[in-house]
């Protein structure tokens, strides 16, 4: 099952900030939803296990994540693989960190993910749904994680003391 | 009940089921009730991926897992020679575990040993094989081009993986290019699957002697020994296979699987018993599909409604590996019998078939060998040249039928057909369910813009597989057995080489043996599925247990009564030649008040034989000479809500003929169970694969089967044409309804939507592809959406 998704992040943090968050490979993973494990092969490389929950499916997935940081573009690729209890999955995402001018980041996403096994068969009805909230809750997780980080917001953001 | 039998001793009574109150009490024997003193469990990691390489396959945390026993992968059982096993007709070899790549979603990676079947399952989870995803080819026209080849093991580099044809080629070309109509229609028959209320499993061990012991869901007992003996290299005689109670098969359990063998090493190489039973998932995705045939239907005729000729091209998708369960001979099984019930004069018929990264199969669902598929093509073809010509679709059938003084009739395809006298059974039918009235009655709808629709299918079957000098599974011809043995009291056993899965064999055997030996239905047991006991048989499937285990039992009961004769004579104190079998007694010739009973015989031939050799019983090897051919007249009558395009179907009348009916009863739920499993292929299932061979219908929530609230009411009757060649007449009946059902729900359907433009639509003819269809034809898109 292939699944396709887009969508966008406008953070209050400004863009040196939000790139140096989102191409350190372990603070993205400990962005995902329901994450369990983390483990650090090198900079660009972690192994992680997430708690998948689609439909009736429950289980737990282990997936290779590893990103592809193009500092010149300011763009960051993503490619994960990994599966478990007979499924596997498959995703290619990148990110675009842009500069909103105010201080601000908006960080546009897409990606493109190959679902296989059971999850894609019995969570089939869901699935579309389902990691579409996942992904958009990861990119949600790195906005507040990021306003965690810099409580004041970045300097010279739009409405902050410069 | 309506199935109408001229009753005798026994044969044409509708005597209940021997077998009905153990099962109705949930008594049955299963292989899943086997228990065996320390049996370890199976469970397969499967493969998510189509079509990838295996880079690398890790084991070491399943065996962490605790309870976990052992695991098996390709490469161990490729070391032990065992990477392979041949499929049923020869041509092709599946792997048991995937060895170096995988070729269909949830194709079998790794076997777990375990001491329960949860620590099974979590060993198999936590398999970890790294997958090179390869391109996927889950289209067979795709296959065609040999872009991506799935099957390098091979030594034919291509995709392709048989052309077959019968029939006159030059003949046919000449006969369609000079008829002055013709109609020509891609009709698919799509992939099905048998969904056998128990799924298949097995146990094995081996015993104290070194003997292996192998329970299992197996429709072909003896076939499975003698395949296991040329896998394992174990001797035949070393192998004992039991195949309990079976909750269905309809196919489904005639292939060796992939599970059985690993089942079998695991228990050689860890030294327990080992018990495999799949999961409704893993029966659905990776055992024996059926159909999937993509037919070009081409009929020539003359305006008045002649058949001239008839061409049939079909490409046919068989998934990774050739699985077909077919007769060596015949890699697309009996398609052959595609002329159907009418007189062509001259036809061609031809099957291309094709690899593709889909679960391997092609097994006859019901169905003698491909037949439910050339019976819907000729049935759906018959009913759009009928539109083509502005006939009624009875008229053009009963002009075009092989008329009954035309038996035995040969086939343009080659096959002689024994008997029938199809205008009787489609005018029974005709006057049952009242076709003038009907007709009527959907002018007066349709003039109102109602959709009713008015469906037949008159179907020829060939069943009884087979004269052994066509018929074959791995070189074994296609015989039947039975032993009989009387007891001192007139009681006794029959034993079979087929194996009931809910046929009804345990009634229906007994009461042949009853007919003719005169004794009580009732104290004749009847055993089969043991292979130390029973005689070697082919098994049951293709509807041939009638037509060829049932003429064995009759002659093996006229063998017994033969040696009765001998003690009749010396009880009756006369010689041999003056006594004679009348009204179920040995009778001195002429003298009507001196006769013996079979019971008295049974009793005197361990007790006072004289002379005789002592006991009672025989075998017989039965080769039948020819296929029995039974027929039906079908009739669906539905009204379609335009709004929703919602099918209900408002009547179905089946007329059967199938020759003698041994038990009527038994029959009419045959009929019943066949009827309901067409319906499901016409209206609700279909499995399907995405473009990237994901498998989307991997449970009963996704692959529909009907329950009582969906089925429709079912009205039955038969004819009588007895097969000539049957000892007694009998031509078998379990798939006849299977295979006759699915053109006569459809053509009801098109039916409806004929004033709408609509002249063809793929099974399954659901509520969603009918309101499409509805609303493209509304839109003016009927041409290009509709027709194909």
């Amino acid at each position: 099952m292939k699944l396709q998704y887009t969508g966008e992040e406008k953070i209050p943090v400004a863009p040196p900030a939000v790139w140096a968050f989102v191409s350190d490979a372990e603070k993205v993973a400990r962005c995902l939803p329901d994450v369990v494990e983390v483990a650090v092969k090198d900079p660009t490389h972690v192994d992680t296990v997430v708690q998948v929950a689609v439909g009736p499916v429950r289980g737990k997935f282990k997936m290779a994540m590893e990103l592809m940081p193009d500092p010149a573009r300011q763009r960051i690729e993503m490619k994960v693989s990994g599966g478990g209890f007979g499924s596997a999955v498959d995703l290619k995402a990148g990110a675009d960190a842009v500069d909103a001018g105010d201080g601000t980041t908006l960080l546009k996403w897409s990606g493109e993910a190959e679902v296989r096994g059971p999850v894609a068969a019995v969570g089939g009805r869901v699935l579309d749904a389902q990691a579409h909230k996942v992904i958009a809750q990861a990119f949600a997780n790195v906005r507040q994680t990021l306003i965690d980080l810099n409580p004041g917001g970045t300097p010279g953001a739009q409405g902050q003391p410069a | 009940m309506s199935i109408e039998s001229k009753p005798r001793h026994s044969v044409g009574k509708a005597m209940k089921r021997k077998e009905d109150p153990r099962f109705l009490q949930g008594k049955g024997n299963y292989v899943d009730d086997l228990k065996v003193p320390g049996m370890l469990y199976l469970s397969l990691a499967r493969s998510p991926y189509p079509h990838a390489e295996i880079k690398n396959i890790d084991i070491s945390e399943a065996m962490k897992v605790p309870g976990v026993k052992a695991v098996i992968i390709g490469k161990d059982l490729e070391a032990a020679g065992l990477g392979w096993l041949p499929t049923f007709h020869g041509f092709d070899k599946q792997m048991v575990l995937a060895i170096g790549k995988v070729l269909f979603q949830y194709q079998e990676v790794a076997a777990v040993f375990a001491e329960s079947r949860a620590a099974a399952e979590d060993g198999a989870e936590a398999v970890q094989v790294d997958y090179a995803p390869l391109p996927v080819v889950a289209d067979p026209f795709a296959s065609k081009t040999d872009q991506v080849l799935l099957r390098p093991d091979r030594d034919s580099k291509t995709n392709h993986i048989f052309h077959w044809e019968v029939g006159n080629k030059d003949g046919t070309e000449r006969a369609l290019a000079s008829s002055a109509k013709k109609i020509k229609q891609r009709i698919w028959f799509q992939r099905c699957h048998p969904a056998p209320l128990e799924p298949c499993g097995c146990v094995a061990w081996f015993d104290t002697m070194g003997r292996l012991q192998f329970h299992v869901t197996s429709q072909a007992p003896h076939v499975y020994r003698t395949a296991l003996a040329l896998v394992t290299g174990i001797a035949e005689d070393k192998i004992h296979v039991v195949s309990p109670d079976i909750g269905g098969g309809f196919g489904n359990k005639v292939p060796v699987y992939p599970g059985y063998v690993c089942a079998i090493v695991g228990a050689l190489k860890i030294g327990r018993p080992v018990k495999w039973i799949e999961t409704r998932t893993e029966n659905l995705t990776s055992t024996g599909f059926a159909r999937d045939y993509h037919m070009d239907v081409e009929i020539g005729a003359t305006p008045d409604g002649r058949v001239t000729a008839l061409h049939v091209a079909t490409t046919a998708d068989h998934g990774a590996f050739d699985a077909a369960a077919d007769p060596s001979k015949y890699p697309a099984g009996i398609f052959g019998i595609v002329t159907g019930s009418y007189d062509f004069p001259v036809a061609h018929a031809e099957v291309d078939a094709y690899f593709t990264n889909k679960a391997p199969g092609g097994i006859a669902y019901r169905c003698s060998f491909r037949v439910t598929e050339a019976s819907y093509a000729i049935e759906r073809g018959m009913d759009i040249l009928a539109d083509e010509l502005g006939m009624d679709a009875v008229e053009l059938r009963q002009k075009n039928f092989v008329k009954k003084d035309q038996f035995p009739y040969p086939s343009a395809l080659g096959f002689t057909y024994d008997s029938g006298d199809y205008h009787n059974t489609l005018g029974v039918a005709l006057e049952k369910v009242g076709y003038k009235a009907l007709l009527k009655e959907q002018a007066e709808r349709r003039a109102k813009g109602e959709l009713m629709g008015i469906g037949f299918s008159t179907f020829t079957e060939v069943v009884g597989a087979g004269p052994s000098k066509h018929f074959d599974i791995l070189g074994i011809k296609m015989f039947d057995s039975a032993e009989i043995r009387i007891h001192p009291t007139g009681a006794g056993i029959v034993r079979a080489g087929t194996k009931s899965q809910g046929q009804g064999h345990e009634t229906t055997w007994a009461q042949i043996v009853a007919e003719e030996l005169g004794l009580d239905p009732q104290t004749i047991m009847v055993e089969e599925g043991d292979t130390d006991t029973a005689p070697y048989g082919l098994g049951t499937y293709a509807s041939r247990s009638t037509p060829v285990a049932g003429a064995a039992i009759t002659m093996a009961a006229r063998r017994v009564r033969e040696k009765a004769r001998k003690i009749a004579a010396h009880l009756l104190e006369v010689g041999e030649g003056d006594v004679e079998w009348v009204d179920y007694k040995f009778q001195v010739k002429g003298v009507p008040a001196k006769t013996v009973t079979m019971k008295e015989v049974a009793f005197a031939a361990y007790t006072n034989m004289a002379t005789n050799e002592p006991g009672l019983e025989a075998t017989y090897y039965y080769d039948p000479p020819n296929m029995t051919y039974p027929c039906g007249a079908y009739v669906a009558v539905v009204d379609i809500d335009r709004e929703t395009g919602e099918v209900k179907v408002r009547r179905f009348l089946a007329v059967d003929d199938c020759g003698v009916v041994i038990n009527p009863m038994v029959v009419e739920g045959q009929i019943h169970g066949g009827l309901t499993e067409g319906f499901a292929m016409a209206y609700m299932q279909e499995i399907q694969y995405d473009a990237e061979g994901n498998h989307l219908n991997t449970n009963f929530a996704d692959y529909l089967v009907p329950t009582s609230a969906e089925t429709p009411r079912w009205e039955t009757a038969n004819t009588v044409t007895p097969s000539p060649h049957h000892p007694m007449g009998a031509k078998g009946v379990g798939e006849s309804p299977n295979v006759g059902s699915p053109a006569a729900f459809v053509n009801a359907v098109i039916d409806a939507l004929s004033p709408l433009g609509i002249r063809h639509l793929d099974m399954p003819v659901n509520r969603d592809k009918v309101w499409r269809a509805i609303r493209d034809a509304e839109a003016g898109k009927t041409g290009a959406a509709v027709f194909a």
